[in-house]
């Protein structure tokens, strides 16, 4: 399999899904609902308390790249369900007997997803500039950001495509769904520095790839702050690569 | 002629110690229609998951024009076409996006795409409903659309499972006619399993029946028809039939047997057709008058329950009037 079908599968992939999105958008606008109500009440209220360390961000400031990241990344991780019903239709067996590679249809539909997050996360950015979040004004460092939400929500993706080779069914892959979001969010560097956490809990942080892409789109968008950009960069690449490999091993199980 | 199908001895255990195939043979001829019939549960769509390289025999080999299924499936998914029994478009978007993003998955050329989409909209009789979602498709249009789907990139090999279920006749019929018309044009060979004996009957060149994982008959319509070699003629008569003319029904070299039913007389022939003559002779020249007389044919009903399952040989006209079946 020639890298150019690769790559030309997964355009295939991101066009079947803006071609989906430009038919029906209601979901992106329902999802919107959640992250902003975590923006405009529970940013701003705690943002009144004064209570957690932000290094001298306005409270609401600090949490937008994490509300932004759980936004994008509930998108990806319910794209399983995409494909849990892909896989009760017959569609994921015609595409597995199309002449493709699995690492293309994989990640093709991570990616795939991972545009679809982008979209979540444009719709939700001019919201929080409403509720008065300042975001840095050189437009490079907002598309750096949105790069990173990318691959951060791609790899998530690729986490929900595992899951759903493995759960197979749609009640099953629900509750896995929501068992692994908000954990992730919680223990993670998204609303309170991960100093404040337990000890136990700040281990599970430093494990946890939401907290680099924290670190990094909080970084690039509002405090500019990159010293550890590298570090965070790496981590998600790494994440990516482990997450899209597992994700491809596994997906052919997904049709027996 | 070249064999697009081979399959050679192959077996299929599931975990669990399901047998669903058990050393199965089979050979198709290109550029044939070939149907593939079994009762449920007999093997049928296993053996179209690993012609279609999707699963792994246990045991045996299967070649699709010389490819073998298990080392080659990368270069056989280059050419064969395939339609699950299950829904395998997507919904929320037009039939003609569809078509457009299989293209694309599949690498038809982009200078011939719009060509190729256009044609097999026209070949399968969808063009008019292309720019529609598929949500708002009737069962026969998302079935056709599919079926264009996999004659996208010119198969050389379309393996359809139960391309009919669910369909009223009229869609059955229109998803058939462009079908075979594709074929006639293109020398597609197309495998297909069904419950429909009588698409079976119509469409197809050559026909396997599969019980418990093996094939147990396999040949043309006809042939697996004349196999049965028993066809029915009911007599039914105002005078009763017995002792001496009896006698000489029986005594005819082509008589396979005779029932006395006392309400009519059923006689067992090779074909009815040719023997009818003879037997009305006999029975007018005993002087006996007839009320009516009824043939049956056996169908592939009948050719399908004789060999994977109970033998029946029915007279149409009895079973619409409520009678018992008769044992052939």
């Amino acid at each position: 399999m020639a890298l150019s079908d690769s790559i030309r599968e997964m355009f295939a992939m991101i066009e079947l899904e803006i071609r989906r999105l430009r038919h029906d958008r209601t979901e992106i606008y329902t999802r919107a609902v959640q992250p902003i109500l975590w923006l405009g009440i529970f940013g701003t209220i705690m943002g009144r308390v004064n209570a957690i360390p932000t290094g001298g961000l306005p409270y609401i400031d600090y949490i937008t790249p994490g509300v932004l990241l759980q936004s994008t990344i509930f998108v990806s991780v319910f794209y399983g369900l995409t494909i849990v019903w892909e896989r009760e239709t017959g569609i994921l067996k015609r595409l597995l007997v199309a002449p493709t590679s699995i690492y293309a249809t994989v990640i093709g539909r991570s990616v795939a997803s991972g545009v679809r997050a982008v979209v979540q996360a444009l719709i939700i950015f001019p919201v929080a500039i409403l509720l008065g979040v300042k975001f840095i004004s050189n437009p490079f460092y907002i598309a750096a950001a949105f790069i990173i939400l990318f691959l951060v929500s791609g790899g998530f993706a690729a986490i929900s495509i595992l899951v759903a080779s493995i759960m197979k069914t749609r009640e099953r892959f629900m509750g896995l769904g929501q068992a692994l979001i908000m954990p992730l969010f919680f223990a993670s560097n998204a609303l309170y520095p991960v100093e404040l956490m337990p000890s136990a809990l700040q281990m599970f942080a430093v494990l946890n790839p939401l907290t680099y892409a924290v670190d990094a789109v909080r970084g690039l968008m509002i405090s500019g702050e990159l010293s550890k950009l590298s570090i965070d960069l790496l981590a998600i690449l790494i994440f990516d690569v482990v997450v899209f490999t597992l994700a491809s091993l596994s997906f052919r199980k997904i049709i027996e | 002629m070249a064999c697009a199908i081979d399959v050679r001895q192959l077996s299929k255990l599931y975990n669990g110690g399901i047998k669903a195939l058990d050393g199965l043979d089979l050979r198709v001829k290109a550029a044939k229609v070939f149907a593939f019939l079994g009762p449920n549960g007999s093997g049928k769509t296993t053996l179209m998951r690993i012609l279609t390289t999707q699963i792994r025999p246990t045991s045996g080999s299967a070649y699709i024009f010389g490819l073998d299924t298990v080392k080659s499936g990368q270069e056989i998914r280059k050419i064969i076409g395939y339609v699950p029994q299950e829904t395998s478009v997507w919904l929320d978007i037009s039939g003609y996006e569809n078509l457009l993003i299989y293209s694309k998955i599949y690498g038809v050329p982009s200078k011939m795409r719009e060509k190729r989409i256009q044609d097999t909209l026209q070949s399968m009789g969808i063009e008019e409903v292309a720019d529609r979602m598929v949500k708002s498709y009737s069962g026969g249009m998302v079935r056709r659309l599919e079926i264009a789907c996999a004659l996208l990139v010119g198969p050389r090999i379309l393996f359809l499972d139960e391309p009919t279920i669910g369909l009223d006749p009229s869609a059955r019929k229109a998803v058939w006619e462009n079908l075979i018309s594709f074929k006639q044009e293109y020398g597609t060979t197309v495998f297909f399993n069904t419950h429909y004996m009588d698409e079976a009957d119509l469409y197809s060149d050559e026909i396997a029946i599969i019980d418990k994982g093996r094939i147990v008959k396999s040949g043309t319509a006809s042939e697996l028809k004349q196999s049965l070699r028993s066809e029915i003629i009911q007599v039914y008569s105002h005078d009763r039939i017995g002792g001496r003319v009896l006698e000489s029904i029986r005594d005819l070299a082509f008589v396979q047997g005779v029932i006395d039913n006392n309400s009519h007389l059923e006689i067992i022939v090779g074909d009815s057709e040719t023997r009818l003559p003879l037997i009305l002779d006999l029975l007018r020249g005993e002087g006996i008058s007839l009320e009516r007389i009824c043939t049956a044919k056996p169908t592939l009903d009948d050719v399908f329950l004789n060999y994977a399952g109970a033998i029946h040989l029915k007279c149409r006209e009895e079973e619409e009037r409520g009678s018992k079946p008769v044992q052939a």
